[in-house]
């Protein structure tokens, strides 16, 4: 055993430094997946600053506000300031550099609202201009707060109880912790460390099989008095360390990128410290070595290093397409999920993210499925070793 | 010492077009089968330089992966220094350097650490494989390169890589399939050279079977030939034994007459190698 345990480690050690030394390769792979986190951390906080600011400026655009001295009146007691909206508005927004959405009010708006005629006011946005998208609720909120408010003193002015008119009272109560609601916004960071930590795997997987068959010298490696196994087991370990090497730079990255983020809200909401990247490698580093051993097993079968990448486009589709599933059912959760590898790895990172704890089947499962799963691609891979050496 | 006697080899090969998906259908229709090795014995004492020759297709590759426990024969067996090598490959490979057809190096490793590696999968220390790839190197005069990484290296240069590579264990057998394709004059010179040393006492008295398909390289080297045709030994002997069998002056001549037959022309040997 001594003997075999030898070998693993002298294939291991070779294969690392043959990784490590594909320089460009590498570093390509650590730019991209390792800043990706902190990136796209900062292009979302980016984005939610650009919306608190908003909010904060309080201000509404009326298309019209000379005709509407009420409204102007109601909007200002709000705290609100009004302003007058660009002439040729629909266009701004369309192209969207304007974004706000417009209230437009129509011309004989107060001599309207004084006949009870109700007068129709338009909320103009562009839903493809998301961020005047965004505002459109706020803008809706006010203008009902506006007609309400109308309402009652002519219902009060004609001396009816204003209860008549609200029957029944609507509060909202929102469950979700301040995490939970960050996870709408940071739920695809998951996503972005599976796909690191996949393509950690992936060129070294393909170089230590059909890099080694193109280059022919697996003949020769096989012609070595080491086990087949103990080849293959060295192989693996060294795509698995190269993986899960990624996988900790990754999961590591974002506490960096917390420090970027521009929004406070976000800040206090994406609470991403030392025991969520712990936990991030408790899901990830078997998923790697999985990973590594699929790889590695697509790749055996195929002749260049070419015809493997083709090959392995069928596991990053796989890899890529599947955490989908939970977006699809909109975020209800089903017990098989865990046992569907890339599925469960990126449901158990969205479960570390809204700051829950990982139970003991939550992790078991999975771990279970990847040990199979690397079982399974060692020792095919070890099986078809000879075969591949010859053709 | 090398004994192989009576060995036989055939594949089923798949019928053309019917590769797709890299072979994701493994249930292919039942090919043709292809006779690679049909009987082929000879025997290599050590000291001594047998040469394998035979045309393209011959079955001279397949006979030799058989010997380095890549292939397992369908008949016949084949032991080296007495070690039966379908019973105890792994002890088999470890009396063997084999350079085979296919010679790829590490091209981001030195060619040092290429060396290092297969010494250390054949047992050895580190440091003893180290001191032995540096003999070796001085050997075979690429001094100057063993701490080059083999990417740029030329055909020779990788050659001797693969040689030096193949030796590091210094074993007592040694295998060399085409050694001298791709090889410029002197680099096959220097080649010869080395193998003609490995033969003597002080080079260790080595068991050497290379195959080729050059007449020349085996006038001049071997001491004694197996002569292979269509996956058959059809003849051995030395070279002034078979020119006498053949009653030819040329060894060329004597060759095509054993390899083809005394009257029939040189075409249908198109049968594959592996």
């Amino acid at each position: 055993m001594k003997r075999h345990l030898v070998a693993v480690s002298i294939v291991l050690r070779k294969e690392l430094i043959d990784a490590l030394r594909d320089r460009r390769t590498l570093l390509t792979v650590l730019v991209s997946s390792v800043l990706m986190g902190p990136l796209v951390l900062m292009a979302i906080s980016a984005l939610v600053a650009s919306l608190e600011a908003r909010a904060e400026l309080r201000e509404v655009y009326v298309a019209g506000l000379a005709n509407a001295p009420t409204l102007k009146n109601f909007l200002e007691r709000q705290t609100y300031t009004v302003k007058e909206a660009p002439a040729a508005y629909e266009i701004e927004l369309r192209k969207s550099r304007f974004s706000d959405p417009v209230v437009v009010v129509p011309p004989d708006f107060e001599s309207q609202l004084s006949r009870g005629e109700s007068p129709i006011v338009e909320i103009v946005s562009d839903s493809a201009n998301q961020r005047s998208e965004a505002s459109t609720g706020r803008i809706e909120r006010l203008l009902g707060g506006f007609s309400r408010e109308r309402a009652v003193l002519n219902v009060a002015l004609r001396g009816v109880a204003v209860q008549l008119l609200e029957p029944i009272e609507v509060e909202s109560r929102d469950l979700a912790s301040p995490q939970t609601r960050a996870t709408r916004i940071t739920g695809i960071l998951p996503y972005f460390v599976l796909m690191a930590v996949l393509y950690g795997a992936l060129n070294a997987a393909l170089d230590t099989t059909a890099g080694e068959r193109e280059r022919g010298s697996l003949e020769p490696l096989l012609m070595n008095p080491a086990e087949r196994w103990a080849i293959v087991v060295g192989k693996w370990g060294a795509v698995a360390s190269v993986s899960m090497l990624i996988a900790v730079l990754s999961s590591f990255s974002f506490l960096p990128g917390q420090w970027v983020l521009q929004s406070d809200t976000l800040a206090a909401m994406f609470q991403y410290g030392l025991r969520e990247a712990l936990l991030f490698l408790v899901v990830l580093l078997p998923f790697a070595a999985a990973l590594s051993a699929v790889l590695m097993a697509v790749a055996i079968r195929c002749k260049t290093f070419k015809e493997a990448q083709a090959s392995a486009t069928i596991v990053l589709l796989a890899v890529s397409l599947v955490p989908l599933i939970s977006f699809f059912n909109l975020g209800s959760e089903a017990p098989w999920h865990l046992w569907v590898p890339a599925l469960a790895q990126s449901t158990l990172m969205t479960h570390v993210l809204k700051g829950e704890s990982l139970g003991a089947a939550e992790v078991v499962v999975p771990l279970f499925v990847c040990a199979l799963l690397a079982a399974a691609g060692v020792a095919f891979v070890a099986r078809m070793l000879r075969h591949a050496a010859l053709k | 010492m090398i004994e192989v006697s009576g060995v036989a080899k055939s594949f089923r090969v798949a019928p053309a077009g019917k590769h797709g998906l890299a072979g994701l259908g493994r249930k292919r229709a039942a090919g043709r089968v292809v006779h690679a090795v049909r009987d082929v014995s000879f025997s290599a004492p050590p000291g001594h330089i047998t040469g394998l020759l035979g045309p393209n297709g011959a079955g001279k590759t397949t006979t030799l992966r058989m010997l380095a426990a890549l292939i397992t024969p369908d008949a016949g067996t084949l032991a080296v220094d007495g070690i039966d090598v379908v019973a105890r490959p792994r002890e088999v490979v470890a009396r063997m350097g084999v350079l085979s057809d296919s010679r790829g190096l590490y091209p981001r490793l030195t060619a040092r650490e290429n060396i290092v590696y297969y010494g250390a999968l054949q047992g050895m220390e580190r440091e003893v494989a180290d001191a032995r790839a540096q003999d070796l190197a001085r050997m075979f005069e690429m001094t100057a390169l063993l701490d080059r990484r083999t990417d740029g290296f030329s055909q020779g240069e990788r050659m001797k890589t693969a040689l030096i590579r193949a030796l590091v264990h210094d074993p007592a057998n040694i295998i060399l399939d085409e050694p001298t394709n791709g090889l410029d004059v002197l680099a096959t010179r220097a080649l010869r050279e080395n193998l003609r040393w490995l033969r003597t006492p002080a080079g260790g008295s080595k068991c050497i079977v290379f195959s080729t398909h050059i007449m020349q390289e085996v006038e001049r080297l071997c001491d004694s030939v197996v002569v292979v045709a269509e996956g058959r030994a059809v003849a051995s002997g030395t070279v002034p034994e078979l020119l006498e069998r053949t009653g030819e002056t040329d060894f060329e001549e004597a060759f095509v007459k054993l390899a083809y037959g005394s009257e029939r022309a040189p075409a249908r040997t198109a049968q594959a190698t592996t």
